[in-house]
């Protein structure tokens, strides 16, 4: 559409309006008032009801729109969005996607396996992984979503599968849910096809939220999907935002993306049922994962980590953002799992995925690289010979060290294991170290050094072979085919320089560090060495210093590890720097480096060039003390706390002897012992050498009170020459004295001020380098940064912050603090920051587990996800949880206490057995034998413990699919405990045996004498409702005891006494182990079965209960008794209430029978005339009657027709009458009126 | 875990509870002429019993070993002996850290010895902790300490009320600038001696004090009759209080009566003064005995980075560092901030850098 241009409005030049203006603008007041003034009327307030509506109104709108504000934790590179493709089967999942994969990255997939991680835009990138229709999976994937997209087959409509994912999303957190509508083709009729398309869409909303997206892919084509269809719901997926939800962002987590065993083939061999070691790889995501935490792996159990290290991003995001699109050697794309992007590198191997038909032909044209291979293979086992050969000059022009030299002060080495590595082919030592103590990485260094060395060539040669492999592989393939062995080769490329830009710099590092340690040799390095001599105590701590820096070494070999503590303090240390010439006549590595790297450390190092350099130069033997001293000071601080276990104060370490002010003595720390059984108190005794009597003691401190003097930004008087500065000029009234804003004067001040303050800072340089790490340019940046900020908080806080809000002030405060959080770390070398942060979510990550049952190893099926959740603190312990539980309304039956169940909670599926309660209005917590219909209801269960308010839900079996909707339940964690407080209702019925006034002797209802003292002042209550209590116990019979009511008791009361029974809640907590069950089989995890099941398995039938069966009903006939009256009373009553019984007539006695009487004949002739003659004139007589009666009907029908005719003329008349007098009285009253008038 | 040793005694306790992880404490003085738990120590087993439910306690027969698996925390009504051998203080310190994690906000009345020379008092703790605490989000009328006997060392007999209000998580903290100290405060009590003897105090401690700043004001408190506790003596407790907020405190109890010479109270109260000088001159947002209370809700915050400028480390402090490294895996930078050459603020301090654990209070119930 096209919009019309529309005229502009003319002003009028001449006439009467065109005047008016005229006249206002010459009069130039108040053109553009204010309406509000102008016309107040208009603005006033008319009703303060409505106006006090319309305010809470704005108000209620305005503080919807308000979320609690977070803290935005997003680190710097996210880890990859987790897309989820479910569906039920045969929908389309795998297909789709291949589409999107191919879609962003050019390259197919034959096989989904595991997840798939590709590179989508400039700052994202996706892992795809698909569901299959396991309830297990389904409920894994869910939790770990940040989207899912929802396949469905149009043609069939929805299926249960759907709505089950769609209420395990539910239940645990919400993440975006897209749907697709698939197999859209198979409607021929258009009319059919769009009300199948409203239908499900609206069905979705319903389920989803109204609006949710729901794609259509309406084709295929040469079994893909639509080009364009599939661009357009990658475009959709790429910019999709997400929210943060509530158990991802609590928890660390890796969706495992690899596994390796790690265990020793050896102990393989001996018990193939051993536990297994595994590393498993993958992206961080979730919030920092801290080394040696515990994990849940769903579907396998709770296990702690050995060790997690970061490696190199596999799928980096693209370094440069300058382009507009992404290129197409950036499109990269990583799934170990389904076997592409084959080259890996991890630390300490590069693995190559050959497929064996390639590998043969491979071997017969790259013969010399595969030979060298060969050859490495072969030379591997010598390496110890090797490195006992090679030699290290620690200084330029010092004789070089040999390995035993060093080897002297190490008193143990890492045992040897090897391994054979099927992908690589190619033997892998792994060192395992007894008893790792620091000491050993000396030596180990040289042979990491060299090992590196080596491993690097092979490396390369091996990138190449892989390369060229590809290629291979992919010639017969077409142009996609083509375009994907230069993915391939791209993918090479990229990774060699990642291997070059992460890498070396650990390399150079060490041999930095070799080299440096000697020089600068500082104490520390000292006191570790001393500390291998040190008792057995100490070792233990060692191991656990030793955890700290095998969580950043990662890999087994820790030549790395012990030297980390160095490594910390050189981020800080100039020798890097100083050494690093040396070094690259040393070590020829070093030359290897690349410009950009040397860069970045030179920039992270820069303020200390410059000081290394004059030290160098030996200028200024000033800078060299201040050196010194730094480095005693902070790497100390750290090491004292963190590293060796020093015990002494600081000020001891400070005031260690130094020798040729180089070199510290170390003496042996005190014996363990007595430390071990220090007293425990927090008091920090006085340092005994400062004397607070002397004068410069008391001087030392004079600044800490307000009397004291101020900095310089905050004292009194430069505050008030800022205020001149800010405000300038001013005069005062009263006394008519202008002031002048001095900003010359001051600008020269402050010339003046900071070139003060640049001598200043240099010294401070030297001496405090630690602080000040600015050179001077920066100071004067900063200053002026920190007084126009000032300035600009200043003027804030006089115009702004009126209406600043509470929420405002929140939403700042957690601004503030997520710019703390990116900008605290920021600066630091990765190695020293995870040990700070943990690891952040982004980084890949290697993660080691040990004792993982083997059948992990055996059944692994890359089909079914390895997630790997972290348990937060106590999260790994046991307990009750009380939670609120709902029935799922679509599942058919109602779930009974003490059948097990399956719930899903936090990352964990486990069967449990729960009781159901509900709480009544005293807090009391009734049992309940069933779930309500439709009702909460709590349930308590033995289970891992997880914080409150997390969501569960439950199912009753995961092997197979039984019921029609298998989510039992859902519900949420109320209350976490170790003890529970359920009870049930119990009535103890006994019978009075004795029965004296309102006392009573009852029996039946205890059978011991102890029972009853428990129960002596409980209540009691008979059927009647008489109550009562209990008051003693009776020796005899037992269990009897003694009770007062009342009311007196009859023999025939039963008496009860209620009371509440605490029931026990069962100890079952059974993982399900899914993930174990054998390949094909893993969605058949069976479990406890419910009591009815196993009855049902087994065969076995309750007997009934007697009473309950049916019986032939016999009724018997009721006999009822005789009224008896007594006979005084009969006598007494009134005649009339005496009771007519008669005497049942006898047989009349012969003298009282009287005489039967004969009629004559003529007799009988005149009576049966006098019959008939009667009969006649009963018939006349009634004849007659009816006659009369129907003329008198007839007469009154008459009368009232005659009656009604009256009345209406009567009414009539009566009408005339009445409208006559009515109107005679208003001519009357008009008359009467009209006289007034007249007279007036 | 395991540790060896009854050094840190509390603080592994502490921490199991807090982390939910056990914690087995072997050769505890198992070299010693008395094997084996002291008194004290176990009346502290006592008490943590008694604010957690669940709690698994076995210690074998010499009470060389004990294995400690924690249970919940729920708080609420507790009354508690406390062992004569340590002041309540050593009990309140505990508290204090477990305090806000509990179920039902814990109203504890501790009895026993309230002041002694080893441990810190209910009234330092309450002038420089309380304040602490509410700098972490732990505030509301809850939150108190009230000292309603006084006992002192040998005899005990006081009594302290410790109440502390429930937390589901802790905010984060950036204490980087102490500020300048704007008034002393202080408490000078005697119980079973002469009244006279806190006046005494009270004149010694402010003539050295004077030379800084005018603000200082001592109060006196001398109880008696049934307030008093069993045993004869008196004491200082002294407070600088900045202008950000922080406080900075320190105390002296004469010697318990028959152990070691009498002090006499004008030395007592210099004493004080000094040593409050000293806590000056350490300097940092917390003072020294209250850092490891400063460093744990800061390793128990939320995700976020917390900064808090400290004093020099001491060595408790150092332990409890290596004691939260160990249980909930937190390392902190420190990183050490020196005096300028012409500034006299002190001696060296230390800037401790920390990402929270993410930790939240499972113990408390919703409904």
């Amino acid at each position: 559409m096209e919009k019309k241009e529309q005229k502009r409005h003319q002003h009028k030049h001449s006439g009467p309006k065109a005047q008016k203006k005229n006249r206002k603008k010459e009069h130039g007041t108040e053109p553009e008032q204010d309406e509000r003034k102008r016309n107040p009327r208009a603005f006033g307030v008319k009703s303060a009801v409505r106006m006090a509506k319309t305010f809470h109104r704005a108000q209620d709108i305005k503080t919807k729109k308000h979320h609690i504000p977070l803290v935005d934790r997003t680190p710097l590179e996210p880890p990859p969005i987790v897309i989820v493709v479910m569906g039920p089967p045969k929908v389309g999942k795998s297909t789709l996607i291949r589409c999107l994969i191919k879609n962003f990255t050019r390259q197919k997939l034959s096989d989904i396996c595991g997840p798939v991680t590709i590179v989508s835009g400039k700052k994202r990138r996706l892992t795809f992984i698909e569901c299959n229709n396991d309830i297990n999976t389904m409920i894994d994937l869910a939790k770990v979503a940040d989207l899912v997209l929802m396949l469905i087959d149009a043609s069939f409509g929805f299926e249960m599968e759907t709505f089950e994912f769609l209420n395990i999303c539910q239940v645990h957190g919400f993440p975006r849910i897209m749907g697709v509508l698939t197999h859209l083709d198979t409607f021929k009729d258009n009319k059919r096809l769009r009300k199948t398309k409203k239908r499900l869409k609206h069905r979705f909303w319903t389920e989803v939220f109204q609006g949710a997206k729901l794609f259509y892919l309406s084709g295929m084509v040469y079994g893909e999907y639509q080009i364009q269809e599939v661009k357009n719901l990658g475009r959709f997926i790429s910019v999709m935002k997400f929210r943060p939800l509530v158990w991802q962002t609590s928890h660390p987590y890796v969706l495992a993306d690899r596994m390796e065993d790690l265990t020793d083939p050896e102990a393989i061999r001996l018990n193939p049922k051993c536990d297994r070691t595994v590393s498993l790889y993958g992206y961080l995501r979730g919030t920092f994962l801290k080394n040696k935490c515990q994990v849940h792996i769903p579907g396998v159990g709770d296990f702690s980590v050995a060790d997690v290290s970061f490696l190199p991003d596999p799928c980096p995001l693209p370094e440069a953002i300058k382009k507009r699109a992404l290129n197409v050697k950036e499109r990269l794309l990583y799934a170990p799992m389904a076997g592409v992007g084959g080259l890996v590198y991890d630390k300490d191997a590069v693995y190559i995925d050959m497929p064996c038909g390639h590998a043969n032909k491979q071997q017969e044209e790259v013969r010399p690289t595969t030979e060298l291979v060969q050859s490495l293979i072969g030379t591997q086992a010598t390496l110890d010979v090797k490195m006992a050969a090679s030699k290290v000059s620690l200084f330029t022009g010092t004789a070089a060290l040999t390995p035993e030299e060093v080897q002297e002060n190490g008193k143990q080495n890492p045992m040897e294991s090897l391994e054979w590595d099927e992908k690589a082919q190619r033997e892998r030592r792994r060192a395992v170290f007894a008893d790792q103590d620091e000491e050993d990485d000396d030596d180990e260094d040289d042979e990491e050094m060299s090992d590196e060395e080596e491993e690097e060539e092979e490396e390369g040669e091996e990138e190449e072979e892989e390369g060229e492999e590809e290629e291979e592989g992919e010639e017969d393939e077409e142009e996609e085919g083509e375009e994907n062995g230069e993915g391939v080769a791209t993918l090479t490329k990229e990774d060699k320089t990642a291997m070059e830009a992460t890498a070396p710099p650990v390399k150079k590092q060490k041999v930095e560090e070799r080299a440096e340690m000697p020089v600068f040799a500082d104490s520390d390095d000292e006191l570790e060495k001393s500390e291998g001599e040190e008792t057995e105590d100490d070792e233990s701590d060692d191991e656990m210093e030793e955890g700290k820096p095998v969580k950043k070494s990662s890999g087994p070999d820790s030549g790395l590890c012990s030297e980390e503590d160095d490594d910390d303090d050189d981020d800080d240390d100039e020798d890097d720097d100083n050494e690093e010439d040396g070094d690259e006549i040393v070590n020829s590595k070093m030359s290897s480096k690349h410009p950009e790297e040397k860069e970045t450390e030179d920039a992270e190092m820069g303020y200390e060039t410059a000081g290394a350099l004059q030290w160098k130069e030996g200028l200024a033997e000033k800078a060299t003390e201040a050196y010194l001293r730094q480095q005693r000071a902070v790497p100390n601080l750290r090491k004292q706390v963190y590293g060796t276990v020093a015990e002494e104060g600081e000020e001891d370490s400070n005031d260690e002897e130094e020798l040729g002010g180089l070199f510290k003595v170390s003496r042996p720390e005190k014996s363990k012992k007595v430390r071990a059984d220090a007293m425990d108190c927090s008091r920090f005794h006085p340092d005994s050498s400062h004397d607070w009597d002397q004068e410069e003691m008391l001087a030392s401190i004079r600044d800490c009170f307000v009397t004291g003097k101020w900095e310089e930004d905050k004292d009194a008087a430069t505050l008030l020459k800022e205020d001149d500065d800010l405000y300038g000029d001013f005069e005062d009234l009263e006394t008519g004295e202008v002031h002048k804003s001095k900003a010359g004067n001051k600008d020269q001040a402050e010339g003046g001020n900071d070139d003060e303050k640049n001598d200043g800072g240099d010294d401070d340089e030297e001496e405090e380098a630690p602080q000040v790490k600015f050179d001077d340019a920066e100071i004067q940046k900063n200053k002026r940064l920190e007084k126009k900020r000032r300035l600009k908080e200043r003027f804030n806080t006089q115009y702004d912050d009126g209406d600043a809000t509470y929420f405002d002030d929140l939403k700042e405060e957690m601004q503030k603090q997520a710019e703390l959080n990116k900008q605290e770390f920021e600066d630091m070398d990765d190695e020293v920051r995870v040990q700070y942060e943990g690891f952040r979510p982004g980084m890949y990550v290697r993660v080691e587990i040990p004792a993982l049952p083997c059948e992990f190893v055996t059944n692994f099926d890359p089909h079914y996800p390895i997630i790997l959740g972290g348990l937060g603190a106590s999260e790994g312990n046991v307990g009750y949880l009380q939670m609120r539980l709902k029935k799922h309304r679509w599942h058919h039956r109602i779930l009974k206490t003490r059948d097990p169940l399956i719930l899903s909670l936090g990352w964990r599926r486990f069967q449990t057995i729960p009781l159901y309660y509900i709480e009544d209005h005293n807090g009391r917590h009734r049992l309940l034998k069933y779930t309500p219909e439709h009702m909460h209801c709590g349930a308590t269960i033995w289970g891992p413990i997880t914080p409150q308010g997390t969501g569960f839900l439950a199912v009753q079996t995961v092997g197979g699919i039984k019921a029609s909707f298998r989510i039992a339940a859902t519900g949420v964690v109320l209350d976490l405990d170790k003890s529970v407080s359920i009870v049930k209702k119990l009535k103890l019925i006994g019978y009075p045996y004795k029965i004296f006034k309102n006392t009573c002797f009852i029996q039946g209802m205890f059978n011991t004498v102890l029972e009853v003292a428990k129960f002596e002042g409980a209540s009691v209550r008979t059927v009647s409702g008489i109550k009562g209590q209990i008051k003693k116990a009776l020796r005899t019979p037992v269990g009897a005891l003694r009770a007062t009511f009342e009311d007196r008791l009859l023999m025939s009361d039963i008496v009860f006494l209620r009371s509440w029974y605490p029931v026990s809640v069962p100890k079952l907590y059974n993982p399900v182990t899914s993930l174990l069950m054998p390949v094909g089989q893993k969605d058949t995890w069976g479990g406890m079965r419910t009591l009815g099941q196993l009855k049902y398995d087994l065969g076995i039938r309750n007997k009934p209960n007697q009473d309950s069966l049916y019986k032939p009903v016999v009724r018997q006939v009721r006999h009822f008794n005789a009224l008896h009256i007594p006979k005084e009373l009969q006598k007494a009553l009134p005649f009339k209430s005496k009771s007519k019984q008669m005497q049942a007539k006898g047989k009349t006695p012969r003298d009282l029978q009287r005489p039967a009487v004969i009629r004559e004949p003529h007799e009988k002739k005149v009576a049966a005339l006098i019959q008939a003659l009667s009969s006649v004139y009963s018939y006349k007589n009634k004849k007659a009657k009816a006659e009369q009666n129907t003329k008198h009907k007839e007469f009154l029908k008459q009368k009232e027709k005659e009656d009604a005719e009256r009345q209406k003329r009567l009414k009539e008349e009566r009408k005339k009458t009445f409208r006559a007098m009515g109107q005679k009285e208003k001519k009357k009253l008009k008359s009467s009126l009209k006289g007034a008038s007249k007279d007036n | 875990m395991e540790f060896e040793g009854c050094s840190c005694f509390r603080q592994r306790l502490v921490l199991s509870t807090l982390s939910g992880k056990r914690v087995k404490i072997r050769n505890i003085r198992s070299k010693d002429d008395n094997p084996g738990l002291r008194d004290f120590e176990a009346s502290f087993i006592r008490l943590l019993d008694k604010v957690t439910n669940g709690t698994r306690i076995e210690i074998n027969q010499t009470g060389t070993v004990l294995f400690y698996q924690p249970g919940l925390l729920t708080g609420g009504a507790v009354e508690h002996e406390c062992h004569a051998q340590r002041a309540v203080g050593y009990y309140l310190e505990a508290l204090l850290m477990l305090g806000p994690f509990m179920k039902t906000p814990l109203r504890a009345v501790l009895k026993g010895v309230t002041n002694d020379p080893s441990d810190p008092s209910p009234d330092l703790l309450k002038i420089t902790a309380i304040p602490l605490m509410k700098t972490f989000g732990i505030d509301g009328d809850g939150l108190e300490i009230k000292v309603v006997k006084r006992g002192v060392a040998p005899g005990g007999g006081g009594e302290v009320h410790f109440s502390c209000p429930v937390r589901r998580s802790i905010k984060p903290v950036h204490l980087t600038d102490p500020g300048k100290i704007k008034r002393i405060r202080g408490t000078a009590f005697s119980v079973r001696v002469s009244p006279q003897m806190a006046n005494r105090i009270v004149d010694s401690a402010r003539s050295v004090l004077n030379t800084f700043i005018p603000d200082i004001y001592i109060y006196t408190d001398h109880m008696k009759g049934q307030s008093s506790g069993n045993s004869p003596g008196f004491g200082l407790t002294l407070v600088a209080e900045t202008l950000n907020g922080t406080f900075l405190g320190s105390e002296v109890v004469s010697t318990p009566q028959g152990q070691g010479d009498p002090v006499l109270p004008e030395d007592l109260g210099r004493n004080c003064a000094k040593l409050l000088l000293e806590e000056i001159y350490r300097g940092g947002c917390v003072d020294s005995t209250n850092q490891s209370l400063a460093l744990l809700y800061m390793t128990l915050g939320q995700q976020d980075v917390s900064k808090t400028l400290l004093g020099p480390l001491s060595p408790y402090t150092m332990e409890f560092l290596r004691h939260i490294r160990d249980f909930f895996q937190i390392m902190f930078k420190m990183d050490a901030q020196k005096p300028g050459e012409d500034e006299c603020r002190g001696g060296e301090k230390v800037l401790v850098t920390c990402v929270g654990a993410g930790y939240s209070n499972i113990s408390k119930t919703i409904k």
